[in-house]
């Protein structure tokens, strides 16, 4: 098992027993592994290229019923499923999926949702290919693996249904007390929804207008349709979670003037929102901005409708996006969806070392984004207005592995070059906005001004306080960020009643 | 959603709302700033703390009309709803006892600057204003200003405003007739802003400008805001919006201002044809 859900007791028994269950066995037998190794994997219907470039919808068009069964097919059942040690949250692969080859797809959705409270969105964003996919036995067998991730999205788009969900907890139902979680994207939201379940009275505070976190204000319409994220957040605002969003902790009210009035324990939850700049020459010239600033104005702003909305965005013909993530392949797309004629990344590794998921590469690729990698800016060129005109950039080499076991970029001494651009999008990175954590006497903070968390517990140094997602893992995934909320909101309630 | 409960003209060209917002009015303090979005389609505009009402549960947000957004705020009506209010945002103003503190201040900086005053003299400081205006006719809250200060001054004409003679004339003869006077505080337009920076600089006179640069989040969230000041990039929004004046990269702080200025008249001229059908 990976090392994150080694959390997860009893696993292994669990998905053992499921798998003995009569009608996966019948399932088994029914379809030889050799007729399953048959098949190739279904692709990922999908807008056209040249016409997705143009608009905000999203690119993937989904499975059908049929194409989701025919996928499900091709998993094995194995009795030891590498697929989910994989998986951040131990989510049990094989019964959803032999529960869609069933055609039981509100069985396999209620099992996505025993350990995944937003598989719509994780079966949309997670990087499968290194996590649940990666481990899939079928790669064992030279085949591609099970596509996973298609499936779980399959699964909740299909069925709407209300999350019955009964969360277990050691000693019978809550007595109701309040418990502010601070910051309502993944982390924050899969925490509260716990504590929900286990019958306390929860608050989540969010700063902005809209709640979400990076899922509403970082990543764009053509990746997360908004339709699909409300309803996960209406259906948490269901389980009688109250989100009052304008409200910025630290700001609105302290962490002490909350426990004045009467919160008996914290969630904090607040992201990696602080947007890193380079310190490099030209920086504030007009035309170059962050990746959170941009991907704000156009995702939580809608700044692509203006101006039937009030928020402007630059719009240009030639943009340059500095970074490999995601973050920059979100922006790189968002310019060329807002009209930009070239739209090019620049990047300090190679392609191989690129964290962004795979498939939005690909995407991004087919939909005509230029990538020029190992090269990062030296400096930005204004013209005399002060608007950026170019960018004056330099090749580098890779040399020796650094801390992240990643080999290090080293400049090539009088390799720069310069390229013309009239908007630049720093998109290298983000850190803990310390806004609160900053304020919180006591609060035990790490090298990047991370929150220092128990792995297990996500108790932080001070009773009472605990957090995880972004603000302790710095820029880590949505998937992660809801495991730690799951599993605070566990010990949370272990915490209030001493069991 | 915030109900407004008065909304008036102050000037021809400002206006002032007090809306309800009983977590913002507790938590107030001088030399902070909210962030409003006015309608569903809005965006986000900050505005400071004019005043506020921890018992009412009020507070005070004083506009100058504009473009889209603040001609948005002042078509509301008491009884309205305001879409959402945010804050309070930013840095409270550095308080402190200075002896006396000169508070400059022009246009909505008028607003600002009065819970600033409050707060200076109940820190047992010697307050003076310097107000600027074109004429009388675009001067407010003068009777208030004068209640709580020990000295109140004006400044009319604005044809000789842009040289920055008569201010300059003004706060050398405060500046040579207060030698207690060891700090100004600045509200309003970035020329204002910058004019003021410049005759107290040359006058060796401490000086805090409330910088207003180009926001979107107002939490830190972007950078939108960045502003250089002695040489260091700072984000308004969390670091200030109060700086040393002396220090502020002005060049860069104009020229990071207009970055929308294009699509502001194409905003304001398509609303306004909405607003004339
Ligand atoms: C553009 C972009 C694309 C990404 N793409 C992917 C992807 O494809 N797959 C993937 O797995 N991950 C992706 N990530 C990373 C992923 O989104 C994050 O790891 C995840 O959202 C972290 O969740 P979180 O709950 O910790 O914090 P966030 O989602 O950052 O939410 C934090 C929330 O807290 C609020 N907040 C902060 N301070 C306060 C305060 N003091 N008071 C009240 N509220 C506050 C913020 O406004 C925010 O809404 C992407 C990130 C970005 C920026
Ligand atoms: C911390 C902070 C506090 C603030 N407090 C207040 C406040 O209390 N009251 C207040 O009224 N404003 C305040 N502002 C400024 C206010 O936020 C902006 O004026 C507001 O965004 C205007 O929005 P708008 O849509 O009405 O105008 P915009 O659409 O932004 O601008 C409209 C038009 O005005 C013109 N314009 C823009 N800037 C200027 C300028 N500086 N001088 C002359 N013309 C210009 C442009 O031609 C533009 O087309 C504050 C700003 C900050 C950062
Ligand atoms: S949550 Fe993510 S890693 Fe886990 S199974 Fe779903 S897509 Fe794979
Ligand atoms: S490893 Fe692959 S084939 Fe085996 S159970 Fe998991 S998804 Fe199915
Ligand atoms: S307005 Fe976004 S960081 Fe200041």
């Amino acid at each position: 098992m990976s090392k994150d859900n080694i959390l997860e007791p009893g696993l292994k028994e669990k998905l053992s027993r499921q798998r003995e269950q009569e009608w996966r066995k019948a399932l088994r037998r029914d379809v030889s592994a050799r007729k399953r190794l048959e098949s190739r994997r279904h692709k990922m219907p999908e807008q056209p290229a040249a016409q997705r470039a143009a608009n905000f919808l999203e690119v993937n068009q989904g499975y059908s019923l049929e194409m989701a069964r025919e996928e499900a097919q091709r998993c094995l059942d194995c009795g030891d499923p590498g697929c989910v040690s994989g998986c951040p949250v131990a989510i049990d692969i094989p019964t959803f999926i032999k529960y869609i080859e069933s055609g039981e797809i509100a069985l396999a959705l209620a099992t996505l949702r025993e350990t995944n409270g937003l598989p719509a969105i994780c079966g949309r964003v997670c990087p499968q290919e290194v996590q649940c996919e990666k481990n899939c036995n079928l790669i064992k067998a030279g085949k591609e693996p099970v596509a996973i991730g298609h499936l779980e999205r399959f699964a909740a788009d299909y069925v709407r249904s209300n999350d019955q969900t009964v969360i277990e907890s050691a000693c019978g139902q809550a007595q109701g007390e309040k418990i502010a979680v601070v910051g309502s994207g993944p982390a924050g939201l899969t925490a509260a929804a716990d504590l929900a379940r286990l019958g306390y009275q929860v608050t989540v505070f969010e700063g902005l207008h809209l709640p979400g976190g990076v899922l509403t204000y970082g990543i764009p319409e053509f990746r997360l349709p908004r339709s699909i994220l409300n309803q996960e957040i209406d259906f948490i605002r269901s389980l009688g979670v109250e989100i009052k969003t304008n409200f910025l902790v630290g700001r609105t009210a302290t962490l002490t003037d909350l426990s004045q009035a009467g919160y008996r324990a914290f969630f904090i939850g607040t992201g990696a929102g602080l947007p890193s700049f380079m310190n490099v020459p030209g920086e504030n010239l007009l035309g170059v901005c962050s990746a959170n600033e941009y991907l704000t104005r156009v995702n939580l702003m809608k700044a692509f409708k203006f101006p039937e909305y009030d928020t402007p965005v630059p719009v240009v013909k030639k943009a340059a996006v500095i970074g490999g993530g995601n973050v920059a392949m979100d922006a790189v797309r968002t310019a060329l969806r807002l009209g930009a004629k070239e739209a090019v990344v620049y990047y300090r590794r190679s392609r191989v070392e690129m964290p962004a998921r795979v498939e939005e590469v690909k995407h991004a690729e087919e939909e005509g984004i230029r990538f020029n990698f190992l090269t990062a800016p030296v400096r930005y060129v204004g013209d005399d207005r002060g608007r950026l005109k170019g960018l004056v950039l330099q090749r580098l080499t890779l040399g020796e592995p650094d801390a992240s076991g990643r080999r290090r970029p080293v400049p090539v001494p009088g390799s720069e070059f310069e390229v013309e651009a009239e908007l630049a999008v720093v998109a290298i990175g983000q850190s803990p906005n310390p806004l609160l954590i900053r304020q919180v006497e006591g609060l035990k903070l790490g090298r990047w001004g991370n929150i220092e968390a128990d792995p297990v517990t996500m108790a932080t140094s001070l009773e009472g306080i605990y957090a995880g997602g972004d603000a302790v893992r710095g820029g880590a995934t949505v998937i992660l960020a809801m495991g730690d909320g799951r599993r605070a909101a566990r010990a949370i309630d272990q915490l209030l009643r001493k069991c | 959603m915030n109900r407004v409960v008065l909304a008036e003209r102050l000037v021809p060209n400002i206006f002032r709302l007090v809306v309800e917002a009983p977590e913002i009015a507790r938590a107030a303090r001088p030399g902070q700033f909210v962030i409003v979005i006015p309608d569903e389609k809005g965006e986000r505009v900050p505005i400071n703390l004019a005043d506020w009402d921890g018992d009412r549960g009020t507070i005070d947000l004083i506009f100058l009309n504009l473009g889209v957004s603040t001609r948005k705020l002042a078509r509301f009506k008491a009884g309205n709803s305001i879409q959402a209010v945010v804050g309070p945002l930013g840095r409270p103003a550095e308080i402190g006892n200075f002896g006396q503190v000169l508070l400059v201040g022009g246009c909505y900086g008028l607003a600002g600057l009065y819970p600033l005053a409050k707060e200076f003299k109940q820190a047992g400081n010697k307050v003076t204003f310097l107000v600027e205006g074109r004429d009388e006719a675009f001067i407010f809250w003068e009777d208030r200003e004068k209640k709580i200060s020990d000295n109140y001054q004006k400044v009319l004409r604005a044809d000789c405003f842009a040289s920055g003679d008569d201010l300059g004339k003004i706060i050398g003869q405060l500046k040579n007739s207060s030698p207690d006077l060891s700090r100004v505080v600045v509200m309003g337009c970035s020329y204002l802003l910058f004019i003021v920076s410049k005759i107290t600089r040359e006058l060796n006179l401490k000086t805090m400008v409330n910088l207003n640069p180009i926001m979107v989040d107002g939490t830190g969230m972007c950078g939108a805001c960045r502003v250089t000041v002695n040489g260091q990039t700072y984000f308004a929004c969390v670091d200030g919006p109060e700086f040393d004046g002396h220090g502020v990269d002005w060049t860069e702080y104009f020229n990071r201002r207009k970055a929308f200025l294009r699509q502001e008249e194409q905003a304001l001229s398509s609303y306004l044809n909405k607003t004339l059908d």
